[in-house]
């Protein structure tokens, strides 16, 4: 655990007059598993989607497996849009929505990423996505438009089209919470087995019982900043700050 | 007898070649439209400000005016500049620059349409945006907007009897020829009238289907097939 693979230093990013992350730092070590917790509106998802570019910051710094983008304020990169779209193939991501490509089935959606932008072969790109539909347990389903399959197992391609461009870490953005709860377990334990492959993952989520179990570090923010973090063993039993005691037990009363 | 079946028949040969050129200009212009007002608009939503002037005000104009004064200004002013078209050429220039502008804006309405979170998951996946837009946000585009893009097909097809008046034999200038011999308006343009239905009906039916078809979702296409897979 000593190459950093997501290193953000001093980013800030406002809506408006509204702050939604201030000076915002931290790196994110190969092979490492990071839980984001904190209330709604302290700028957890903001955060996931501006190290993917898809919010530009207002200013600081995001390299992504060594490579630096500077972002300035008057919302331009120091490079190009090109060097960009090349980052985020380095980056996968899933959303609370899926986001799945409706006109395309389970299978065609996993292959959009390897055909159009990676430009594999058809035959590798093909077998690729039979493995991560085995992988995520779907395969009977590859032919299948993602409006004739629930929001589990929507999410469950969703994740396999993200992995199918290879990615050096995964962004998990409330990736459970659209979905009834008796079918969460079976995304969760599609995310516990990238754990077990060694997956550099950003888990936002409200789901503390799975960050406790696979997060190396746990990260609690709240108003844009980390009010603070630790090990999940010290996070969750051991809270310092009484901002994290207050949510922790406002989150933990209401589940139980 | 209001209705004569022997001018009527008599008729039939000429207002049928009529109808041909009606069909022809309306698939000529149709065919042009619907792929140049993908363009148009996708130069009103380019991030050039000079491409999104010149794009609004062509469909401003176009919008604004009607096909009959555009048509008769094309043919008949346009030479005063030197531009000298023959009818065929001015009626499909005409006829083209007026359909496209609307469809440009059923395109750009459609485009925009799509989801946000779409545009997210292409991004993410490294697409560049030219990319997205043909592979993941067009295809989504067009599939709603079929039916509407038929519909203004089909307006296409009764709007061509303007033509006429930059001379072009369509069915419409051809039934006016007849009807100028023998007088018999009432049997000419009834058979007008029909021809126009004849063609009329089908299509605006066939648009019904597709819009039916289109609620049913992705799905339907693949379900059929299946059905037919367990009948063997």
């Amino acid at each position: 655990m000593s190459t950093p693979i997501i290193e953000i230093k001093n980013l800030t990013k406002s809506f408006g007059t509204n702050m939604v992350l201030k000076d915002f730092s931290t790196t994110i070590q190969k092979g490492e598993v990071v839980g984001i917790i904190g209330p709604s509106g302290s700028g957890k998802s903001t955060l996931l989607r501006c190290i993917n570019f898809l919010e530009i910051a207002d200013s600081g710094s995001i390299s992504i497996a060594g490579e630096e983008v500077l972002v300035d304020n008057k919302g331009g990169h120091s490079v190009p849009a090109l060097k960009i779209a090349q980052l985020r193939t380095k980056v996968g991501m899933v959303f609370q929505q899926f986001n799945l490509f409706p006109h395309l089935t389970a299978i065609q959606n996993i292959i959009a990423g390897p055909k159009y932008v990676l430009k594999e072969d058809q035959k590798e790109r093909e077998q690729k996505a039979r493995d991560l539909l085995e992988m995520v347990g779907l395969s009977e389903k590859m032919d299948h438009f993602p409006e004739e399959l629930s929001g589990g197992q929507q999410q469950r391609v969703a994740i396999a089209r993200a992995l199918a461009m290879n990615p050096e870490v995964m962004l998990f953005d409330e990736a459970t919470s659209a979905l009834d709860p008796e079918i969460v377990g079976e995304v969760l334990s599609v995310m516990r087995k990238l754990v077990d492959d060694g997956m550099t993952m950003l888990v936002v989520t409200h789901e503390m019982g799975f960050v406790r179990q696979v997060a190396d570090r746990v990260i609690f923010m709240d108003e844009g900043k980390i009010v603070e973090e630790g090990p999940p063993s010290q996070l969750f039993d051991n809270p310092k700050h009484p901002r994290t005691k207050d949510f922790l037990s406002a989150i933990l009363s209401h589940t139980e | 007898m209001l209705f004569n079946v022997d001018n009527a028949y008599a008729a039939l040969g000429v207002l049928s070649l009529g109808l041909l050129m009606t069909v022809f200009l309306t698939i000529i212009c149709g065919a042009t439209s619907l792929v140049a007002g993908v363009f148009v608009a996708l130069a009103k939503m380019s991030k050039r400000r000079w491409l999104r002037a010149i794009t609004g005000s062509y469909v401003t104009i176009i919008r604004s005016t009607p096909l009959l004064v555009q048509l008769i200004f094309i043919y008949y002013a346009l030479p005063f500049v030197g531009i000298r078209l023959n009818p065929l050429s001015a009626a499909y220039i005409g006829l083209s620059l007026n359909v496209t502008a609307y469809l440009s804006e059923v395109y750009r309405g459609g485009i925009e349409a799509v989801s946000k979170g779409q545009h997210d998951a292409a991004a993410a996946l490294g697409m560049k945006n030219s990319v997205a837009m043909r592979r993941v946000i067009f295809p989504q585009a067009l599939r709603t907007l079929i039916p509407t893009l038929g519909n203004y097909i089909v307006s296409l097809f009764k709007d061509t009897s303007l033509a006429s008046v930059v001379t072009i034999q369509e069915l419409m200038f051809k039934g006016q020829i007849i009807a100028a011999q023998n007088y018999d308006y009432m049997t000419i343009y009834a058979m007008v009238f029909l021809l126009y239905l004849a063609v009329g009906y089908p299509a605006i039916r066939f648009v019904t289907y597709l819009e039916k078809r289109m609620k049913n979702g992705y799905a339907v296409k693949k379900a059929s097939k299946r059905k037919v897979g367990v009948a063997q």
